[in-house]
């Protein structure tokens, strides 16, 4: 028994002493927690050879998840992280974020100013554009004429009943109903959500399917003919199939991306910056870009991009469609009453 | 033996530590944090409140409730009369493998519950195998709406549960004593009676098993409605996320998933004391 003891306590120590001791190499590093599939691991390799400095990388698959590991380290722990538009606003509230010394970052001048400057982040003080898209109308034009589409009002057609996709986000959805009464997007007046909502209520019948992992496949089997999908989703399924079209809604197109940002902890700012810059290059950007399908925020690095992907007006909008793009905001406490309603859309009905 | 007694403490000991960190706390807080208010830069205040369970009480998550169970109702009921005539035949012929035919049962479902249900999701798409089999012999005209359907959703509850209803059936068949079985035939009864009569209270504990083993998970099963049925219902299993992931309201997330917790302990009691009093009384 004595012997079993010992075994015991000796597996013990060894693992404290096998754990502690990786932590003893002192060497620069920068923790990056980022979203699964958006960074591949060459481009990360790429940057330790070029600076020296090691990239420790974790991954998340949800807003959320990200906000409840910051929130609980208070900010501490991680370098750089990837919130989505609106988490950004939510977390300069929450004052989880560390401003950005733009001065550390040359790089920034390759960003497209019309990303820049929006309503989440006045000023970029705390947040620059990683990645983004867009969400606007799909169309299969074997089935109806793409030039009778021009609105999300379209997408209400009693034509269409039971051929209808929306994207199962209950921002988007909610998004399309504000807008098509001519509320934003990003409203927080629990009286025009409720509008939207009576709204959407019409538009239920019409909805095969709500989808947001892969809502190519319902389009490319002729299960749905029309429909509000991302961007990059339409891009693939046109690749396969180009009687589907994408549609500019006159109201604009939604706006998404995830930004660059530093947790008001990070013990390694200057490395994040570093990296930050590093990736901010086009030629890198350009590489995200491509193996992802999602747009890059430099229009240099679309000299680097293939031909259909760096030409494609689905993933590069017009400057004049760019100017009606309206991007998601945090609407904090009123999300309540959009889950509420939502819960409400997808019970009663 | 001392020998042995220590390596049994020490393996109980570790499982046990296991389930009081992964389980036991967890539930804990869990139930300490339904009692909480919701906070707006946290994830909850402290301060008691019973809200979180009013606010269940209301007509839109009663909804909710009312077509989970009704979901789960429907697939029970189905797959009692799919799978009890199966297990019969299966525990009642004379194969000499007929274990390997229960091997079989549960052989297609070492594959991952995912992909099946995307299996299904091919089979019944608009241009998929069954309407394209149905046009070319020319019972249809146009391609079924199938996809995105409440029956999708119950085909795919149907399938994915059917093992646990026969399982059980199949263990207690199997131990049924053949001479009640002879015993009524020699007394006259007809065939239907003695199903009616001496096989099915027999099999009573198995028929409840295989019952609450399809029923719970149907209620929580929240990917099969999702992918087959279009997300378009909710039910009560995505309601439990919803309120943590998207309205960071983990205060009422955690009341209805104490509720639903309740509700299912109340019933595994009242399958535990069903069981015990046929057991006392038949066997």
């Amino acid at each position: 028994m004595r012997k079993q003891y010992l075994l015991v306590l000796l597996l013990v120590a060894f693992s404290v002493l096998t754990i502690s001791g990786c932590k003893k190499k002192n060497k620069e590093v920068v923790n990056v927690f980022n979203w699964a599939e958006y960074i591949s691991e060459d481009i990360l390799e790429d940057f330790e050879k070029e600076t020296g400095i090691e990239v420790v990388y974790s991954t998340y698959d949800s807003n959320e998840s990200m906000y409840s590991k910051v929130k609980l380290l208070k900010g501490s722990g991680y370098d750089l992280i990837f919130p989505s538009t609106y988490y950004i606003a939510k977390m300069i509230k929450d004052g989880l974020l560390a401003p950005m010394d733009l001065s550390k970052l040359p790089n920034v001048k390759e960003l497209d100013k019309a990303l820049l400057n929006q309503s989440y982040d006045k000023g970029n003080k705390y947040s620059i554009p990683f990645m983004w898209g867009i969400t606007g109308i799909a169309v299969n034009s074997k089935f109806i004429n793409p030039d009778n589409v021009t609105s999300w009002k379209d997408l209400w057609d009693a034509e269409y009943k039971g051929k209808v996709i929306v994207q199962n986000d209950i921002r988007e959805v909610f998004h399309i109903g504000l807008t098509s009464l001519g509320y934003s997007g990003n409203s927080t007046d629990p009286k025009e959500i409720e509008a939207a909502y009576n709204e959407l209520v019409k538009l239920y019948p019409s909805i095969r399917l709500f989808n947001s992992d892969s809502p190519k496949v319902p389009l490319l089997n002729e299960e749905v003919y029309i429909g509000l999908v991302w961007g990059g989703e339409v891009f693939m399924a046109a690749k396969e199939n180009p009687d589907i079209k994408f549609i500019y809604p006159k109201e604009g197109a939604i706006g998404w991306g995830d930004c660059y940002a530093i947790p008001v902890g990070a013990d390694n700012k200057d490395n994040a910056y570093k990296l930050i810059n590093f990736l901010l290059r086009p030629d890198i950007s350009a590489r995200i870009s491509e193996e992802y399908g999602y747009a890059s925020p430099s229009p240099k690095s679309r000299e680097f991009l293939p031909k259909d992907i760096a030409e494609s007006d689905i993933l590069y909008p017009s400057q004049e469609e760019m100017n009606k793009i309206e991007f998601q905001n945090d609407v904090f406490e009123s999300i309540i009453v959009y889950e509420k309603y939502w819960e409400q859309l997808k019970t009663v009905n | 033996m001392k020998e042995r007694n220590f390596f049994n403490v020490v393996t109980v000991a570790i499982i046990a530590l296991w389930l009081l960190i992964f389980a036991f706390i967890p539930n804990i807080m869990m139930f300490i944090i339904s009692f909480f208010e919701r906070s707006e830069t946290g994830f909850f205040d402290v301060a008691f409140t019973l809200n979180n369970y009013k606010s269940f009480f209301s007509s839109l998550y009663f909804q909710v409730l009312f077509n989970s169970f009704k979901m789960a109702t429907i697939t029970t009921v189905l797959v009692l009369v799919i799978g009890y005539p199966f297990a019969y035949i299966l525990a009642r012929s004379n194969f000499k493998y007929k274990s390997l035919l229960a091997i079989l049962v549960i052989i297609p479902y070492w594959t991952s519950a995912l992909i099946r249900t995307y299996a299904i999701k091919v089979l019944l798409t608009t241009n998929g195998i069954i309407n394209t089999v149905l046009e070319n012999i020319g019972i249809i005209d146009a391609p079924l709406n199938l996809l995105y359907t409440e029956g999708a959703v119950i085909l795919g509850l149907v399938y994915t549960l059917l093992p646990f209803m026969i399982l059980p059936l199949y263990a207690t068949i199997d131990k049924l004593d053949v001479r009640y079985i002879e015993a009524a035939g020699d007394l006259g009864a007809s065939r239907l009676k003695v199903f009616m009569y001496i096989i099915i209270p027999l099999t009573v504990p198995g028929i409840i098993a295989g019952c609450l083993l399809v029923f719970l998970p149907s209620l929580g099963l929240f990917y099969i409605p999702d992918i087959l049925g279009g997300a378009k219902n909710l039910l009560i299993g995505n309601l439990v996320k919803d309120q943590f992931l998207l309205a960071r309201n983990w205060p009422f997330g955690a009341a209805v998933s104490n509720l639903l917790m309740i509700i299912m302990a109340f019933m595994l009691f009242a399958y535990y004391k069903s069981a015990k009093k046929i057991n006392s009384k038949v066997l």
